[in-house]
């Protein structure tokens, strides 16, 4: 049975023509301002990926900010009952979206009479050191495949080479991959998170008509994505010579301490202009504090958290990065059964198997908040 | 006599008829009446049934969903029993357990939580803290109730138990909980209702929880968005009020003419309401069409009773008629009887001077009127009666008579032929018998004298025939008489008796 449901998938449809139009109304003039072309009004992004299978780049339409429509591909596992062990940052909604996608293929491989067992485990806060003790606890247990969304490259690449070389099959999942000089065997996630930061950050400045001081929130310190992102919006922001970064700080994906360093913030720069969310504990956190301090502040920021949704439905929020983590999931356990069937990237799937970002406004928010939430308070 | 037994059968005629029109009439009016009160009373009934209806369909509707969540608390509380009685020692043993008790009760999940917020379930363990809102709360301590609606995924209803004596693989477990999809629900709810009525689960934001579609003017959006300027705004304000205050209510509404009515009830525990809508039409043809039954039947039995009647009229004028025919007949027959009896001779079986004198006044009438040319009277007598009488008796005299008005018909057969007195005949002679009396007249007499000879019946005979200057028959009658007694006086110089 699918969890998804046929009125999500029309919604996504629906979805993706307001994308498609809202988008080819807010492209702006080429060479304005900016040479990155990408920024739009909304847009979706990818990392432009060589291999092949990968979803193409935001030059092309958008079918879906969320795509719940997935079949099983055509490949015939070996083996009738495959355990993997997978390990995420931290115990957060966004995850939560990439373990439903995981279970829809779970269903899949079930109704073709293959059982898939897993955990899927993470710590109540983001810690390389924890990570690593998960990956060293699993690699002793007999599961076919590990996946790791890396908590910080520095520290988990060599983990990740070493269970390599021990001959545990060990891929990367969801918004982080591991370094480049890394063996882990195939990544399926974001591979485009600096250009994510680029792209919000763009819409950032556009707003504030190239002009302004401007925070920067990132998540876990050393997680890739966050930097990656955060990296995009310092370069973004530097090309611009009447804007300023005035503060870059790291909530490690704590709302709470998002909103505690927005606070900060903005009492020591009253006349903040912008904020730039590089995770999904960011947005909510500076919302709730620029909400408190009615400040004008503009927000951009990532990913789909409800309360995000709502304010950017409100207008506190002025666009979001909406990542697809359902076809994440989805796509991390198709992935890990043909590596642990022993196949190497090639024919069968791609060394990163790229998900698209959407970047959606205040006229999508109703759409994606029924779409992602249902209409329940 | 005759005149009052016509009137008679007239008035049965007349009193079954205008009888059988009173009754029809008198039925249809009572049908007529009938039906107005009816579709009257149908009018009336509408209202106060489709709010009742809904109210009654809605409770329903919500009490079974409480069932089915009680009744999933019960199975919940007996499965952990069972898995605590079980001697589990690995995550391999407690995910067959898990999905052995998963597929027992049907469910789409069935989870146990420990105290570090793993979940545990058939085919995946996963850290869960931020997924399951209930488990935001670091002790469970009694039954929750959750809907759970995340990231696209179906709405689903969530159930959650602590478990604070459930200890497996030395962890301790401090909650189970399971997962029922909201269309399974709306299926189950489905099942009786044979499309007759919308209906639809909502949040206590309007948020339709169920998909169902509420009617055209609602459909499956969100229930207070898609009333706005639907209904007054005190009227959307009071209904919206009572969804956060998790009361129950109704509305009306009209859209195109149609009037529909719509009720929602709250179901205990969930957050969520209930809502009923159906168009009062439809009450209303339900309605339409028990009373439309019934007056189909009260109508078959009144054309029933009417088709009997008339048939039972039919056969009964009939039978009057008949009788009064029969009755008719017979009195005819009667009084034919009668007046044959009064008009002719016993003895002989010829007209009487009943019937002469009867006669005679027609002809006196024809005579004075000029219309009547051709008349001849021909008067017979007897010779000798009274000597047969006094010699051979009467029985004799008898026959002599009837001897002498044989004889008489016999010649006469163009005539009628009357007995007048005790010897005595009279032939009126009209038409053939008029233009052949004298050649009948003399076979006649000639038959006489031979009789003489004979010793045979013997009769005198005179004859005249109508004058102009005869006012009456009897003018004619005293020649014709005259002329007998001649002819009488003739007969005795033969040698006939002449008494």
């Amino acid at each position: 049975m699918r969890i998804i449901s046929k009125k999500a998938g029309v919604l996504a449809a629906t979805l993706a023509t307001v994308l498609v139009f809202s988008s080819c109304a807010g492209v702006p003039a080429a060479g304005e301002h900016s040479e990155n072309t990408s920024t739009t009004e909304i847009e979706s992004t990818d990392s432009g990926s060589s291999d092949k299978g990968v979803a193409a780049r935001s030059s092309e339409s958008v079918d879906s900010a969320v795509d719940f429509e997935h079949e099983l591909d055509e490949y015939e596992p070996h083996k009738d009952h495959y355990n993997f062990y997978f390990t995420y940052k931290t115990v957060h909604p966004w995850w939560d979206a990439v373990a439903l996608g995981m279970e829809e293929a779970q269903r899949q491989f079930l109704d073709k009479g293959i059982t898939i067992t897993y955990e899927y485990m993470a710590p109540e806060g983001a810690s390389a050191e924890d990570q690593t003790e998960r990956l060293l606890a699993a690699a002793q247990k007999d599961y076919d495949v590990i996946g790791v969304d890396v908590a910080d490259e520095e520290v988990i690449s060599p983990v990740l080479d070493e269970l390599i070389d021990e001959g545990t099959k060990v891929m990367t999942f969801s918004s982080s991959d591991a370094s480049e000089d890394c063996k882990r065997i195939a990544y399926v996630g974001n591979t485009h998170n600096y250009q994510d930061g680029v792209d919000l950050t763009e819409a950032l400045c556009k707003k504030l008509d190239y002009k302004g001081k401007v925070a920067i929130l990132v998540g876990s310190v050393g997680a890739p994505c966050h930097e990656d992102r955060a990296r995009g919006a310092k370069d973004t922001i530097a090309q611009y010579a009447d804007m300023e970064i005035v503060a870059v700080e790291y909530d490690m994906d704590s709302v709470d301490l998002a909103y505690d360093l927005t606070l900060k913030i903005l009492e020591d720069n009253p006349d903040l202009d912008g904020i730039v969310c590089c995770n999904m504990s960011n947005p909510v956190g500076a919302a709730r504090a620029i909400t408190e301090k009615e400040s004008d502040a503009v927000i951009v920021g990532m990913d789909h958290d409800e309360e995000a949704l709502k304010y950017l439905h409100d207008g506190v929020i002025y666009c979001l990065g909406v990542q697809d983590c359902y076809s994440i999931g989805y796509d991390t356990i198709q992935v890990a059964v043909k590596i642990a069937d022993g196949n190497v990237p090639g024919a069968l799937f791609p060394e990163k198997t790229d998900e698209i970002t959407t970047v959606i406004y205040q006229e999508d928010a109703a759409l994606m908040l029924e779409l992602l939430y249902g209409d329940i308070l | 006599m005759k005149r009052k037994k016509q009137i008679t059968n007239k008035t049965i005629v007349m009193t079954a008829v205008i009888g059988s029109l009173i009754v029809m009439g008198t039925m249809i009016t009572n049908m007529l009446w009938t039906s107005r009160q009816t579709a009257m009373a149908t009018s009336e009934a509408v209202g106060a049934v489709s709010t009742f209806y809904l109210e009654a369909m809605a409770d329903r509707r919500a009490k079974t969903i409480t069932n089915l969540i009680n009744s999933n608390f019960d199975h919940m509380q007996k499965a952990v029993d069972f898995i605590a009685g079980e001697d589990i020692d690995s995550q391999e043993e407690l995910r067959d357990c898990l999905g052995e008790i998963k597929s027992l009760l049907g469910l789409n999940r069935f989870a146990l939580v420990d105290e570090d917020n793993v979940v545990y379930t058939q085919y995946t363990t996963y850290t869960g803290g931020s997924r399951h809102t209930f488990l935001t709360d670091a002790a469970l301590n009694s039954r929750i109730i959750t809907t759970v609606s995340l990231y696209g995924s179906s709405k689903q209803l969530c159930l959650a138990i602590p478990t604070p004596d459930l200890v497996i693989m030395g962890k301790n477990f401090k909650a189970c909980f399971v997962q029922v999809d909201i269309r399974e629900i709306v299926e189950l709810l489905a099942f009786d209702d044979r499309g007759r009525t919308h209906f639809a689960l909502y949040a206590k934001n309007g948020g339709n929880l169920s998909g169902t579609r509420l009617g055209p003017v609602i459909q499956d959006d969100n229930l207070f968005e898609s009333l706005k300027g639907v209904i007054p705004d005190d009227v959307w304000e009071d209904n919206y009020r009572n969804f956060e205050l998790e009361k129950n209510g109704s509305l009306a509404l009209e859209l195109e003419g149609a009037e529909e009515s719509l009720c929602y009830v709250p179901i205990r525990g969930t957050g969520w309401e209930m809502a009923v809508l159906i168009r009062d039409s439809v009450i209303q043809d339900q309605i339409r069409n028990v009373s439309e039954r019934s007056l189909k039947t009260t109508r078959i039995q009144i054309i029933f009773t009417l088709v009997t009647v008339l048939i039972l009229a039919t056969i009964l004028l009939y039978q009057l008629g008949a009788i009064s025919r029969a009755k008719l007949e017979e009195e005819k027959e009667t009084s034919r009887s009668f007046r044959d009896m009064a008009n002719t001779d016993s003895m002989t079986g010829v007209r009487n001077k009943h019937a002469y004198t009867e006669a005679e006044k027609i002809i006196n009438e024809q005579i004075g009127s000029g219309e009547l040319r051709n008349l001849a009277v021909v008067v017979g007598d007897i010779n000798g009666l009274k000597h047969v009488n006094d010699t051979l008796g009467h029985a004799a005299g008898d026959q002599l008579i009837r001897d002498a008005c044989t004889l008489i018909c016999e010649y006469f057969k163009h005539g009628a032929v009357y007995r007048i007195g005790g010897d005595e005949f009279v032939v009126l002679l009209e038409g053939t018998g008029y233009d052949s009396m004298l050649e009948t007249i003399r076979a006649l007499n000639r038959k006489v004298e031979d009789n003489i000879k004979e010793d045979a019946v013997v009769v005198s005979i005179g004859y005249a025939s109508l004058n102009p200057d005869d006012r009456q028959l009897r003018d004619v009658f005293e020649r014709a008489d005259q002329m007998m007694y001649e002819r009488k006086k003739e007969l005795k110089a033969m040698g006939a008796q002449t008494r």
